[in-house]
């Protein structure tokens, strides 16, 4: 029987080779899509999954009063009176959580550029309990002067070597290796350097230096809501009670004015993708999963499968009624209903089976492209990945193969073999309706596509305060960063004098990544948070960003590295000065501890410029000199260089940085506009997939309406015919013909319309500074959707009308 | 064999109700040859698509071998339909998508009859019909007349117990309709039961008894003589 199925099924693929082609390739993309969209679900839910721990241990954030911002960082002493206090708190890990440190490495005479390279506590492997290769399995980090390596990282620096006791260098210190770990992917942190002494002295006692991560490992059983509220109170006694006190308030009073801090734990399992959103933007080294992103892919995914799914059933039936003879046939010599649906499905199922190994080998081409687009590594591996791919299997077919195989199951048998069935209109509806449905699926992907097009456009186009046109960043990492500062000075006037190099300044951060640092304070009883710019004389000239009222820091006068800032316009409003020049303000900082914070006087105010990506609103900052604090908190210095003899200049800041800068770090660089890009780089991303799925839908789409155009047409050939002999003339015909489809594409794009405003417009609330949605992209997606439609429709009527008409009225 | 009684059969549509049949009774007997003629639209067709079990009746009663057949589900009817009765169509409905040999196994499959059986039987019933050497080749690569020989192939394949032919002759030149119907009556002398639509008063002089339909009623039956037609080739 199957037999039979299947060569009754091969002659109907060679009769229409085209249609066959298309058919399968429509659906091969769709279900290429939805492997996409799986594999990369696959990864980002992987993440932490084989941690033993992962339902007993949280990070911890606070959410700062105030501000409202939500820092992923802690304090030392918050951390261990958590630990001290709070008996379901088993073990706490503090560790650099939201980034690896580069740097080389040394053993005896060889030296490694590492990277990945993190500081903890002896925390560390209860909360990444990485197996234990080689060396001591507990307390592996309890002496500050111990680290622990990755596998690689062992065959790398000792090859064959135990490393066990091994004494490396790392930032000037010695650290012992006391334990070898496996680690294994994909996990939140993946570190192949842990070293011990994350902890800083100036730390260990300030409630408010906000300098690590931390994690905390709970006992079995333990309610997260009652830990949180113990972790709550912690800080409530120690600090909101202890500043009140200070500050000569009733803690009621002080909250009201201050805000108070609030604790916020995510567990482990699933902070990854659906951890609390802080203000760095990531919360672990291996970075945030973007939830949106994945959302987006697996909904277009989904959508681009119903799209070719609904293609499969529109050609499904509509060519059934070719069928219609041979489905008589088979009933009447004894094949029952079900019989002929057992068939159809079968068919399907080749069909899809086809489609599979389709899309299988698409993705196999793309995977690589995919996983640049993506940053990661991905591969079809896994049996997950292969059930997940029969479940496919099986809901393809059920979806595009019962439906069709049940209508043509359905034909009578006396009306096929009598009557002229191929006129029939059975089943229309249906098809007319997907197709509708297929218009509006179109509809959302063109407006989409323009929408995010503009908004991209708008990110790269937008004046960002700032000019970063031939000025290129270079890290300093000086050996020892008390002198940085001092350093830099003498140093300075060496760099200028090297040709090609025209202006050279800096300030401690980076476009695009924000300052380096950020320090409260308040004034008439207005508490801010801004962000800290330390910075060179000529820094702000340098960048072009301008000052609206007032002058800039200036090395003549002496008060300006000691007791002159400046603000910028978001600080000046949010404190509502109306005179803001010469008013004087307390700072947050004070020299030592027990000294009064520090009085400012605002000399300038800097007119607005980004100093984040364009998601976020512009910060409230001060400005003040490098000399100022003396923090020697900057990591880089900034030049403008002359665009000719470029490489002949990078070539001497080469030799200049590796003789007298650091002969560790290699010379690095880059523009400081391509550095402001990586801001926006994931929606250019988003941007780009949009595009390409946009192809890909619109292909699907016209390949459906150019097929569905042509079984309506050619079912009409003896109508047109008959037209035709009364006198109809070419035009009229057209317009016939196309006028229906015309109708469907309005209809589908008024279905369309409502999904893609509501979804798109949420999208763009993602960025602080956006472009309105107008009717433009609705009307330019309207009109290509119907030039489209009628380019297809009347190409195909066209040849339609041109037919013999002796042929149809004889034989029909 | 089959005992029709008092059966009619009425379509409905929301408009007007039409009677088809009104009230027909009949008995074929194993072994008979019977032709049903009218004009168009008298009811022949319906009665034959009734007995064929491909349409069911409105009222009365319609038995085959004993067994009731009014108001049996589709399912019974499929079941009964294929493994007791061949089909022989005007426009022959073959598939043309399959060969020969797979047209004429098609019946078998739905029988479930094992593959050396099928075999051997499509090869028997193939070389009794003169159609050996066409298995391999496909409906649209014959003549009219080697169509409908194929259709009778497969109407006889799975040995039904009648046969039921819908003007076999009606898309034949004169030529290919008198072998089609030299085959009929050679199976009626071993011993097939026949029923047979047809216009045509040359081909139901091939049968035994023929029946007369006007407007849903039978109106007379006639036996026929046997004619030796000396210029067979002249009509």
């Amino acid at each position: 029987m199957i037999f039979n199925w299947f060569k009754i099924f091969i002659y109907h693929l060679r009769q229409n080779k085209l249609f066959s082609f298309l058919n399968v390739l429509g659906l091969s993309i769709g279900i290429a899509g939805v492997i996409f969209a799986i594999l990369y679900w696959n990864n980002e839910n992987a993440y932490d999954q084989w941690n033993p721990e992962k339902e007993n241990s949280y990070q911890v954030l606070n959410k700062i009063g105030g501000t409202g911002n939500t820092w992923a960082s802690n304090s030392i002493p918050f951390g261990e009176t958590c630990k001290a206090t709070i008996p379901e708190i088993e073990s706490v890990c503090f560790f650099n959580n939201t980034w690896y440190d580069n740097a080389p490495i040394k053993y005896q005479n060889k030296k490694i550029m590492a990277e990945k390279i993190t500081m903890s506590d002896n925390g560390f492997f209860d909360v990444f309990p990485f197996p234990i290769v080689k060396g001591a399995k507990t307390n592996i980090l309890k002496e500050d002067s111990s680290v622990a390596i990755s596998e690689e990282t062992a065959k790398l620096l000792f090859n064959d070597q135990d490393p066990i006791g091994k004494s490396l260098s790392y930032n000037n210190k010695v650290y012992t290796v006391k334990s070898v770990y496996h680690l294994i992917r994909p996990s939140s942190i993946e570190p192949n350097y842990v070293f011990g002494g994350v902890k800083r002295e100036g730390d260990k006692t300030s409630w408010g230096n906000f300098n690590y991560g931390l994690m905390i490992k709970a006992k079995k059983g333990t309610d997260p809501n009652a830990l949180v509220k113990k972790m709550q109170n912690v800080n409530f006694v120690n600090r909101t009670v202890k500043d009140a006190k200070e500050s000569g308030q009733t803690v009621a009073q002080y909250v009201k004015e201050n805000g108070e801090t609030t604790v916020i734990i995510d567990q482990l399992k699933t902070a990854r993708l659906h951890g609390t959103k802080s203000s760095q933007g990531i919360n672990f080294p291996e970075g945030k999963g973007n939830l949106q992103l994945l959302y987006i892919m697996v909904g277009l995914s989904i959508l681009i499968l119903v799209l070719s799914l609904v293609n499969y059933i529109n050609l499904a039936t509509a060519s059934a009624i070719k069928r219609a003879k041979e489905v008589g046939v088979r009933k009447i010599v004894g094949a029952t209903k079900s019989q002929i649906v057992t068939q159809f499905i079968f068919e399907t199922a080749i069909i899809v089976i086809l489609g599979i190994l389709f899309a299988l080998a698409i993705v196999e081409l793309s995977l690589p492209y995919y996983n640049v687009f993506l940053k990661k590594t991905l591969t079809m591996n896994g049996s997950e990945f292969y059930l997940q791919l029969i479940f496919i299997f099986g809901l393809v077919i059920v979806l595009a193969g019962i439906f069709p195989a049940v209508y043509i199951s359905n034909f009578e048998t006396l009306k096929v073999l009598k009557g002229n069935f191929s006129r029939s209109k059975s089943g229309i509806w249906i098809r007319n309706s997907m197709l509708i449905f297929q218009f509006g699926i179109a509809a959302f992907f063109i407006i989409g596509a323009l929408i995010v097009n503009s908004q991209v456009d708008y990110m790269m186009n937008k004046d960002l305060g700032f000019s970063g046109d031939q000025v290129i960043r270079v890290p300093f990492n000086t050996p020892e960063r008390i002198k940085r500062t001092s350093q830099y000075l003498t140093m300075k006037q060496e760099i200028k004098k090297i040709s090609g190099v025209q202006e050279i300044s800096t300030f401690a951060g980076t476009f695009g990544n924000s300052t380096n640092s950020s320090s409260g304070f308040t004034h008439n009883g207005i508490h801010v948070q801004p962000r800290n710019v330390e910075m060179d004389f000529g820094f702000l000239e340098m960048m072009k960003i301008k000052i609206v009222q007032g002058r800039d820091l200036l090395p003549q006068f002496a008060s300006d590295t000691v007791s002159n800032m400046l603000m910028n316009e978001t600080l000046v409003k949010t404190l509502n000065l109306k005179n803001p020049i010469n008013t004087i303000i307390t700072s947050g900082w004070g020299k030592d501890s027990d000294e009064e914070n520090m009085k400012f006087k605002i000399v300038g105010v800097v007119k607005d410029f980004h100093i984040t990506g364009l998601q976020d609103k512009v910060p409230p900052m001060v400005f003040i000199n490098l000399k100022t604090l003396q923090w020697n908190n900057f990591n880089n210095v900034y030049l403008k260089v002359s665009p000719n003899n470029l490489t002949e200049t990078l070539a001497k800041l080469k030799t200049y940085w590796e003789k007298n800068v650091n002969p560790d770090y290699p010379f690095d660089y880059e523009f400081v506009n391509k550095g402001f890009a990586k801001t926006y780089q994931e929606q250019v991303k988003q941007k780009d997939l949009f595009f390409i799925l946009n192809l890909v839908v619109i292909v699907i789409a016209i390949f459906g309406l150019f097929a569905l155009a042509s079984f309506s047409m050619e079912r009409r050939l003896k109508e047109i015919a008959i037209r035709k002999t009364l006198g109809a003339e070419t035009d009229a015909l057209l317009k016939e013909l196309s006028k229906q489809y015309v109708v469907f594409c309005l209809i589908g794009f008024a279905i369309g319309v409502v999904p893609a405003y509501i979804l798109l417009q949420k999208w763009l609330e993602n960025f602080a500074f956006r472009i309105g949605v107008s009717v433009v992209p609705f009307t330019i997606a309207f009109i290509s959707l119907l030039v489209l439609t009628l380019l297809i429709v009347s190409a195909k009527a066209y040849q339609v009308t041109k037919i013999d008409i002796l042929k149809y009225l004889k034989y029909e | 064999m089959i005992t029709i009684q008092n059966l009619t059969k009425v379509f409905r549509t929301e408009e007007v109700e039409t009677s088809a049949l009104s009230g027909i009774s009949l008995e074929i007997k194993k072994g008979d040859f019977l032709t049903i003629m009218g004009p168009s639209g008298c009811g022949k067709s319906t009665l034959l698509n009734i007995i064929g079990l491909l349409d069911s009746a409105t009222d009365g009663s319609y038995k085959l071998l004993d067994q009731e057949m009014v108001g049996l589900k589709e399912k019974g009817r499929a079941n009964v339909r294929k493994e007791n009765i061949g089909f022989i169509f005007q426009n022959f409905n073959l598939i043309d998508e399959l060969s020969v040999y797979d047209n004429i196994e098609l019946p078998l499959l739905y029988n479930n009859v094992k593959a050396s059986d099928r075999k051997q039987k499509i090869e028997a019933i193939a070389e009794k019909l003169n159609i050996s050497h066409r298995l391999k080749h496909y409906p649209q690569q014959l003549s009219g007349g080697q169509q409908q020989r194929v259709a009778v192939a497969r109407a006889l394949v799975n040995d039904p117990k009648i046969i039921l032919a819908d003007e076999p002759t009606g898309n034949l030149d004169s030529k290919n309709g008198n072998e089609v119907m030299e085959l009929l009556t050679d199976l009626h002398a071993k011993g097939a039961t026949i029923l047979m639509v047809t216009h045509s008063d040359y081909d139901a002089s091939f049968s035994q008894k023929t029946i007369h339909m006007k407007d849903g009623v039978i109106f007379s039956e006639k036996l026929n003589q046997r004619n030796v037609d000396v210029f067979m080739d002249a009509k």
